[in-house]
C-alpha cells in the first residue's frame, strides 16, 4: 500500500516535471525564430509591416510580390540583405557560444570555464589584427584569418596539455592560458605597428566584437557554427560522462582521450565561426550556460541545445539594442555584459541558485 | 555462478609511474573470485589505490598481464571493459547537480551506443539498483545535495547499474560516520551474497575484514607492503598482531566478541604505536 502511494506521487511529480520540461523547451526554442521575425520590422530606418512582409515574399519568389516590391528597393534591400541575414547572424553566434560554453563547462568541469579558455578568441583576434595591418580590413580577409588563428591556437593549448596518451583538465587549462597570454601580447603588437589613422579603429572595433558589416557573403562561417553544434548535441551524453572525472569516466566506458578530443575539436569549430563572423564577444557562453542549467538542469543532453537557443535568443535582442539605442552602433561586446550581468543576478537572486548549484 | 569461479587474475603485475625510479607495485599475483570479497590492506602509498588502477586499465602495467574471464585486459576497448569491471571512488567530486537517477543511469553507458539513448530496461536497471541499495527516496533529488554516506549509495548504485561481475572500491567508507560506514558494508555482503558480484575493496580498516568474514560472505585478506603482496589470507590468520606490528608499527591486539548468530566477530585494539611505546618504556 504505502509503496503503491509513494509510486503515484512519484509518478505525478514526474508528469509535473515533463509538463514543466515540456514548456520551457517549446518557449526555448520559439523564442528565437520569433526574435528574428521581429528584428525585421525593427530598425533607424522605418519600412511598413507591409514592405517587409512584401521583401520576404520577394525573397521567397512569391508571384506578385516582387512586382510591387520593386520600387521600394531600398525596404527590400535592407529587409532581405541587411536585417535577416545580421538577424540569422546573431543567432547563430549566440547560439554557437553558448552550446560550446555548455560543453566546455561540462568537459571541464568547472560551471566558470568560457568556450574561450583555450585560447580560440585570443587566437583568432591575432589572426584578425594580422590581416587588418598587413592585408585587408576586407571581412573576406580578416574571417579567414580570425578562424584560422583561433583553431591554430586551441591545437596549440591541447599539444601543451598532451601528457602521454591523455589530456588533464589542469593541463589544458594551463595551455590555454599560455596561449591566451602569447596571442594577447601578440595582439597589443599588432595594435602598437598599426596605422593608427585606418588600422587601428578597425582592429579595436573587431575586438569589441560587431555584427554590423554582416551581409549573406559571410555565411561561410555558418558552416563550422552548425556542424560544431550537430556535433555537440550527438555528444552531448558524453560530456555528462566526462564531467564525472577522466577516472570514472573511464571505468563507465568511455575512451576519455578520443572523447574530449571531439568535443573540444567541435566546441572549437562552433567557437571559431561564431568569433570570424562577430568579432570576439564574452559572457555570452559564460554564462547562458547557467541560465540554461536554470530553465532544464545539467543533464548535457537537453542543457547543450536548451543553452543555444537562449544563446540566439540573448545575442537577438542584444544586437536589437545595439543598433536601435542610439544613433552610432554600440559595440555588441559592449552590451552582452552591461545588459547581462544585472539580468543574470536576477535571476540568481530570484531561484536562490536552486536547481543550479 | 560461473563454472570457473576465477574472475580476476593478475600475473606478476608491476607499475612504475612515469619519472620514478621505484615500482609503485612489484611482481604483484593475485586472484580474486566471483562471490568473494578481496580486502586489501596495508599502509598510506603502499600501492593498494595504484594496483585499483591497474585492474581498472588506467595505467598501462610495466610488465605482467592481468586476465578478466582469461582475456588480457589491455585487449579490451574501454567500453567491454567497462561491462566486466565497475568502480566506487573514495570521494566522487561533484560539479553539477545532475539527478541521482541520471547519475546511476551513467552506469549504463558501456551498453549504449554513439547517441546514448537509453531504453525502458535501462530505466528498470536503474530502478533495481536504487532499490538495491535502499535510495529510490532520493531519485529524483540534485545529487549535490547528498550527504556523504548517500552519496557513496548513489555510487555504488551506479556501479550496480553497470551490471558487472566484478566491482572495484577505493576506500570508499573513508569518509563516513560509523552508521554510514555499517550500512555501506551491509549492501555490499548482500550483493557479493545475493548478486553473486566479486568485490575488490582498498581499506583501511581491519574491523571492516573481519565484518564481512563474519557475516559469512568468503573473504580474503591481502595485505599489500611497499607494492608487493606481503600476505594473502582470511582475514582471522592475516590480520594478525604480529602482521600489523610489522606493516603499521603499530601495537594492537585482536579480540573476538561473541554475537547473536554464534559467530563471534574479531575487532582490533588499537593500543600504541612503535615510537610511543618506546617512549613510555624510557
Amino acid at each position: 500500500m504505502r509503496t503503491g502511494t509513494a509510486n503515484t506521487s512519484a509518478a505525478a511529480t514526474r508528469g509535473r516535471r515533463a509538463l514543466r520540461a515540456g514548456t520551457v523547451t517549446v518557449g526555448a526554442y520559439a523564442l528565437p525564430v520569433a526574435l528574428v521575425i521581429v528584428s525585421l520590422f525593427i530598425g533607424r530606418y522605418p519600412i511598413s509591416a507591409g514592405d517587409v512582409f512584401g521583401s520576404l515574399g520577394a525573397a521567397l519568389g512569391v508571384s506578385g510580390a516582387a512586382d510591387s516590391i520593386q520600387a521600394r528597393s531600398a525596404a527590400y534591400t535592407l529587409v532581405v540583405n541587411v536585417r535577416l541575414p545580421r538577424a540569422i547572424a546573431a543567432a547563430l553566434v549566440g547560439a554557437a557560444l553558448a552550446g560550446s560554453g555548455a560543453a566546455f563547462q561540462g568537459v571541464f568541469r568547472n560551471p566558470l570555464v568560457s568556450p574561450s579558455i583555450l585560447g580560440v578568441s585570443s587566437g583568432a583576434g591575432f589572426g584578425a589584427a594580422l590581416a587588418i595591418v598587413f592585408f585587408s580590413s576586407a571581412t573576406a580577409v580578416v574571417a579567414p584569418f580570425a578562424f584560422l588563428f583561433g583553431v591554430l591556437a586551441v591545437i596549440a593549448s591541447y599539444l601543451i596539455a598532451r601528457v602521454y596518451r591523455s589530456t588533464p583538465t589542469i593541463m589544458l587549462i594551463l595551455g590555454g592560458t599560455i596561449v591566451s597570454a602569447v596571442f594577447s601580447a601578440l595582439i597589443s603588437l599588432m595594435k602598437f605597428i598599426a596605422d593608427p589613422e585606418t588600422q587601428l579603429p578597425n582592429l579595436v572595433y573587431w575586438l569589441m566584437g560587431s555584427l554590423s558589416a554582416i551581409g549573406w557573403e559571410q555565411f561561410a562561417a555558418a558552416i563550422p557554427i552548425a556542424i560544431g553544434l550537430i556535433a555537440l548535441d550527438v555528444l552531448a551524453w558524453r560530456v555528462n560522462i566526462l564531467s564525472m572525472g577522466d577516472k570514472e569516466a573511464r571505468s563507465l566506458g568511455l575512451d576519455v582521450f578520443r572523447d574530449k578530443l571531439l568535443i573540444i575539436a567541435a566546441a572549437t569549430l562552433s567557437t571559431a565561426g561564431a568569433v570570424c563572423m562577430s568579432g570576439v564577444i564574452g559572457w555570452v557562453g559564460l554564462v547562458i550556460p547557467h541560465i540554461g542549467r536554470m530553465l532544464a538542469g545539467s543533464d548535457n543532453r537537453r542543457l547543450i541545445p536548451l543553452s543555444a537557443a537562449a544563446g540566439a535568443s540573448f545575442m537577438l535582442v542584444i544586437d536589437l539594442l545595439c543598433r536601435t539605442l542610439s544613433s552610432s552602433e554600440i559595440p555588441i561586446g559592449v552590451l552582452t555584459a552591461l545588459i547581462g550581468a544585472p539580468f543574470f543576478v536576477y535571476l540568481l537572486k530570484k531561484t536562490k541558485g536552486r536547481d543550479w548549484q | 555462478m560461473k563454472a570457473d569461479p576465477v574472475l580476476v587474475q593478475l600475473d606478476g603485475v608491476s607499475y612504475t609511474y612515469p619519472q620514478a625510479s621505484a615500482p609503485a607495485v612489484d611482481q604483484v599475483t593475485l586472484e580474486a573470485g566471483a562471490g568473494t570479497v578481496t580486502c586489501l590492506m596495508g599502509v598510506n602509498g603502499c600501492g593498494k589505490s595504484t594496483l585499483i588502477d591497474c585492474i581498472l586499465g588506467e595505467n598501462s602495467l610495466t610488465s605482467g598481464q592481468i586476465l578478466l574471464d582469461g582475456t588480457d585486459i589491455s585487449t579490451l576497448r574501454p567500453s567491454a571493459l567497462a561491462r566486466k569491471v565497475s568502480y566506487v571512488p573514495q570521494v566522487h567530486e561533484r560539479a553539477f547537480p545532475y539527478l541521482v537517477r541520471d547519475v546511476v543511469l551513467m552506469g549504463r553507458t558501456p551498453y549504449q551506443g554513439i547517441l546514448g539513448s537509453s531504453s525502458d530496461a535501462d530505466q528498470e536497471i536503474v530502478d533495481r539498483a536504487l532499490r538495491l541499495c535502499r535510495i529510490e527516496r532520493l531519485a529524483d533529488r540534485p545529487y549535490t545535495q547528498l550527504s556523504g554516506g548517500e552519496m557513496q549509495m548513489v555510487l555504488l548504485a551506479r556501479a550496480l547499474a553497470q551490471q558487472t561481475s566484478f566491482i572495484l572500491m577505493d576506500e570508499p567508507t573513508a569518509h563516513l560516520d560509523f552508521r554510514n560506514e555499517l550500512s555501506f558494508m551491509e549492501t555490499v555482503v548482500q550483493l557479493v551474497r545475493n548478486q553473486g558480484v566479486g568485490v575488490f575493496i582498498a581499506t583501511h580498516s581491519p574491523n571492516q575484514a573481519f565484518f564481512f568474514e563474519w557475516s559469512g560472505v568468503p573473504t580474503v585478506c591481502t595485505l599489500m607492503s611497499a607494492g608487493r603482496v606481503y600476505q594473502t589470507g582470511a582475514p582471522s590468520q592475516v590480520l594478525t598482531s604480529e602482521n600489523l606490528h610489522d606493516l603499521y608499527g603499530v601495537h594492537a591486539r585482536i579480540v573476538s566478541t561473541p554475537t547473536s548468530t554464534g559467530r563471534p566477530l574479531n575487532q582490533i585494539l588499537l593500543i600504541s604505536t612503535e615510537e610511543c611505546s618506546h617512549d613510555q618504556k624510557r
